[in-house]
């Protein structure tokens, strides 16, 4: 897809900086993907679907007043009379609006190019090595595969660019009675051999869920939290709860950190860690984050996430954060359980591989509440007893991360983002298991 | 070059059936913060989905390009993609999945994004952010407007050739009050998007509204918490718009049923033998699927398949009747279903979906609800929910709460929550509003399906008076 080069954004762009006036500034922010979509249940092909689409957010700026618009595209001349349409009309309706005191211009700051274009197989040839692995057993989910773009260009010359191919077969694998074991496998490199063991691994995993379950009664029990249920957790504590804004309009979730008056365990950080490599280090305005980002430091705070147009309202300094200041390759440090010595440490209590449905159930005492999913076991005296009836749970992170905590895991696990509202996500997060003391489960 | 000249074009690929599904939105949407202009945001989304069965499998292409060799190299993709995929087909399917309807739809709105005039926008949206301004404890004052237009064309080879024009607007406004006893926020209009225009705004009554939400939200910091007790709930629509959602569409849709949703989404704890026997909730239940309501948020002449849509009973007088499920879920499970095969633009495809649920009113009027509890408590206005993967244990939070003692509304209490058990808490149905307790809303941003879509739902309610639930309020 001709769109998905980075030439033709380029020759498009400077045709529509050409146009700009002198006390006029623009960025444009390009999005786009060429991509296979299969949705499977029980193993076999509900839909397919091969998608290409590309799109670009013009960030309008006049004096000091900003307008922002967005329009497919096409890399073709199309692409060049919409735009200078959009601009026009755009210029007519930014002079009835009122300044913007908290204006971000667009800056120079820097150019970059990264792309990583790994030979893949063709579609049809990986899904066929899915559907023939996983023939035998009941698997649902859904197989992604193709080229994605992140890309901002601006009127200053800045100019960052992000192709990325890669794959991924996100699912889920069934037993007779309901039961479901969750797993990933994803990459830029594809090898059939390590996918039948990444299935594998899921059967045996599976295996151990016929028994009968287990009815826990709602009360406060011992924890093991895996790494993909911490995943879960942060999040949802992206949603709101690192961003400065959210705090300084009163919809923040941690606040008692922010002000000091409560801390988290010193066992538990947390950063911003681009090494990840999911994830591009700049924004939409360009900006680039720092390589990293401590948030919370040994259970102290250290910084939330401040985008420039906070910085500016609040009068702060900028670490680059997205407009939504929401955490884009967040890592949380190990500590020191081997992965041997869990169900012994957790002795008699849960083992919940996943957590789902999150929300906050008070934001003001960063309570949070969801449900345990897929497999998730009643460990007894550090053996795994019978899988569990899911459970709804109703915690506060200054416990989870804080009182509670009592072990952290010496290893961690990525988890690549597999959302695709509107076009695929970038991003990521490494998170380690976590050991509770205490965790409240409510119905 | 028009959809049926393209339709044309493709029949030498020689398909059992293709259809061209056109979607073309624009968007605008504008937000004043404390009394300070946020930003103004157009967007504009234009591409075709080309649909190909081949052997019984369905395959789509998708692009916005609109050059023939783009939409030609999209759809000769689909035809091998089906017939890759009808080696491993979940089902095989017929044209019977695939009605030859013929019709167009256009939404009651007059005052589209052809109409809109920045100045007066902004104006509106500084009035409502100043009214909120009752105190300095009102420390975040927030208004917002959003007006779409969407066009779709579907054409098909078996004749079916649909045209729906649907203008949206919406705005939505909120205030947070602040001081050493924490944080509390008030909302309006989440859930009052409609099909009608900005001819809509009604400016005297967002003033109003803007007004209250501040006064409440400032009222809200010094209220007592919610206790934590077993007692009778009265629920506002602006609540049980999500509840209806999240534990009636949510576990009537036939693909969650079927499993098909089970990675994401998750499934159901309604079985295919339910229908027409599940007692889903009391006597006074009655639920409808109905995009025929003119001017609600998800009405539609068709689905994206093109399947004509009727009004249908989902649940009447308690007993569940049919599931939201397209003609391809209904073949699959033999039940019977509704139009909602819907998919969120043109580069996705389309699967179950809510359009119009709606919860029918009742006899009882609100003063009679409220006169019948002996102690209970009154909520409004969601602000969180959770709900588990069959749709069962679910737990819901509420911006307001009065409590109710002695057949009377009393105290205000602060972050009021409840949580129960679908069919128990529906059972627990003890009385249903009639029509001067009935609102119309519905809900922007449902998520669903892999890959995702977002959607748009309608969902109007009574007030709803329920006995013995859970209630609990905030803190550790």
């Amino acid at each position: 897809m001709k769109a998905l080069e980075s030439s033709y954004l380029e020759i498009f762009a400077k045709q529509i900086f050409n146009d700009l006036k002198s006390d006029e500034a623009l960025t444009l922010n390009f999005t786009g993907e060429e991509t296979l979509f299969s949705r499977l249940s029980k193993a076999k092909v509900r839909q397919v679907t091969n998608l290409q689409q590309a799109f670009i957010d013009f960030v309008f700026v006049k004096g000091n007043k900003v307008l922002t618009f967005n329009m497919p595209f096409r890399a073709n001349e199309s692409d060049v009379t919409l735009a200078l349409k959009k601009l026009n009309q755009s210029r007519e309706w930014i002079a009835a609006l009122p300044e913007d005191p908290y204006l971000v211009r667009p800056k120079f700051y820097g150019v970059t190019k990264e792309e990583n274009l790994n030979q893949l197989p063709n579609n049809e040839e990986m899904m066929g090595q899915v559907l023939d692995i996983a023939g035998n057993v009941d698997l649902a989910g859904v197989f992604s595969s193709g080229d994605v773009v992140r890309a901002t260009i601006n009127s200053e010359g800045q100019f960052h660019w992000f192709k990325t191919r890669n794959f991924y077969l996100d699912y889920s694998l069934y037993n007779d009675k309901q039961k479901a074991v969750k797993s990933l496998y994803a990459g830029s490199d594809w090898d059939n051999t390590e996918l039948k063991r990444n299935i594998k691994d899921a059967e045996h995993k599976l295996s151990l869920m016929n028994r009968d379950s287990k009815k826990v009664a709602r009360g406060d029990y011992r924890v093991y939290l895996a790494p993909s249920a911490v995943n879960e957790l942060l999040g949802t504590l992206s949603w709101g709860g690192v961003s400065m804004s959210a705090h300084q309009q009163g919809n923040g979730s941690l606040k008692d950190l922010w002000q000091a008056k409560k801390k988290m365990s010193p066992k538990f950080t947390l950063k911003e860690d681009y090494s990840l490599g999911l994830a591009p280090r700049f924004n939409d305005a360009g900006e680039v984050s720092p390589a990293e980002l401590m948030l919370i430091e040994k259970g102290e705070f250290k910084n939330f996430l401040v985008s420039t147009r906070t910085a500016n309202e609040y009068k702060l300094e900028s670490n680059f954060a997205s407009d939504w200041e929401s955490m884009r390759s967040p890592v949380i440090s190990t500590g020191d359980l081997s992965r041997d010595d869990i169900y012994k440490e957790l002795g008699t209590g849960l083992y919940l591989s996943d957590l789902h449905y999150l929300n906050w159930s008070d934001r003001e005492t960063a309570r949070v509440t969801g449900m345990t999913r897929y497999a998730c076991f009643w460990v007894e005296n550090g053996e795994i007893a019978s899988p569990i009836e899911d459970l709804r749970f109703d915690e506060s992170y200054y416990s989870m991360f804080g009182d509670a905590l009592e072990r952290i895991t010496n290893f961690s696990e990525i988890s690549p983002s597999t959302g695709s509202y509107f076009q695929r996500d970038v991003g990521g997060t490494r998170t380690p298991g976590l050991l509770l003391s205490n965790f409240k489960f409510t119905l | 070059m028009k959809l049926q000249e393209i339709l044309k074009n493709l029949s030498d690929l020689k398909a059992d059936y293709i259809s061209l599904r056109e979607v073309h939105t624009k968007n605008l949407s504008m937000s004043v913060r404390n009394e300070v202009f946020e930003g103004l945001s157009t967007s504009e989304d234009h591409g075709l989905m080309v649909e190909v069965m081949m052997n019984g499998q369905f395959a789509y292409g998708a692009t916005n390009s609109f050059e023939l060799e783009d939409i030609r190299e999209c759809a000769l993709k689909a035809k091998n993609a089906a017939l890759e995929a009808s080696r491993f087909s979940l089902s095989k399917f017929t044209l019977d999945e695939r009605p030859a309807t013929v019709g167009e739809y256009n939404s009651p709105g007059k005052k589209g994004l052809e109409s809109f005039n920045p100045k007066e926008a902004t104006e509106l949206l500084m009035e409502i952010s100043k009214t909120m301004k009752v105190h300095d404890h009102i420390i975040n004052r927030s208004a917002y407007m959003q007006v779409s237009d969407m066009q779709t064309h579907f054409v098909a080879t078996n004749g079916a050739d649909i045209k729906q024009n649907i203008n949206r607007s919406a705005v939505a406004m909120s205030a947070v009050a602040s001081s050493e006893l924490g944080n509390q926020r008030r909302s309006f209009g989440d859930d009052q998007s409609t099909q009608l225009g900005m001819e809509n705004w009604n400016k005297e009554r967002l003033l109003t509204h803007a007004k209250r939400i501040a006064d409440e939200a400032l009222e809200l910091l010094n209220a007592e918490e919610c206790p934590t007790e077993t007692m009778d709930l009265l629920l506002a629509p602006d609540q049980l718009y999500l509840q209806i959602h999240e534990s009636i569409g949510h576990p009537l849709e036939l693909d969650r049923i079927l499993g098909d949703e089970r990675n994401y989404a998750g499934w159901s704890f309604v079985k295919p033998a339910d229908f027409g026997t599940l007692k889903y909730g009391s006597p006074l239940m009655n639920v409808t699927f109905d995009p025929t309501v003119h001017g609600q948020f998800a009405s539609y002449f068709a689905d994206d398949i093109g399947n004509k849509a009727t009004r249908e009973f989902l649940i009447k007088d308690g007993v569940l009747l049919r599931g939201l499920g397209s003609l391809e879920s209904q073949k699959r499970l033999n039940l019977p279903g509704v139009a909602s095969q819907r998919a969120t633009s043109w580069n996705r495809a389309p699967i179950d979906r809510m359009a119009n649920v709606n919860l029918e009113p009742g006899t009882s009027s609100l003063e009679e609800m409220i006169k019948s509890v002996k102690r209970g408590i009154f909520m409004q206005t969601n602000r969180s929910w959770s709900i588990d993967d069959y749709r069962n244990k679910f737990q819901f939070g509420c911006e307001y709460g009065r409590l109710i003692e002695d057949g009377k509304l009393t105290k205000l209490v602060k972050n009021p929550n409840y949580r129960g058990i679908t069919a128990p808490f529906w059972n627990q149905l003890k009385m249903v509003g009639d029509k001067s307790t009935f609102e119309v809303g519905g809900l922007g941003n449902c998520g669903k399906g892999e890959p995702n879509q977002v959607i748009f739902v309608g969902h109007a309610s009574p007030v709803c008076l329920f006995t013995n639930i859970e209630v609990f309020g905030g803190g550790k």
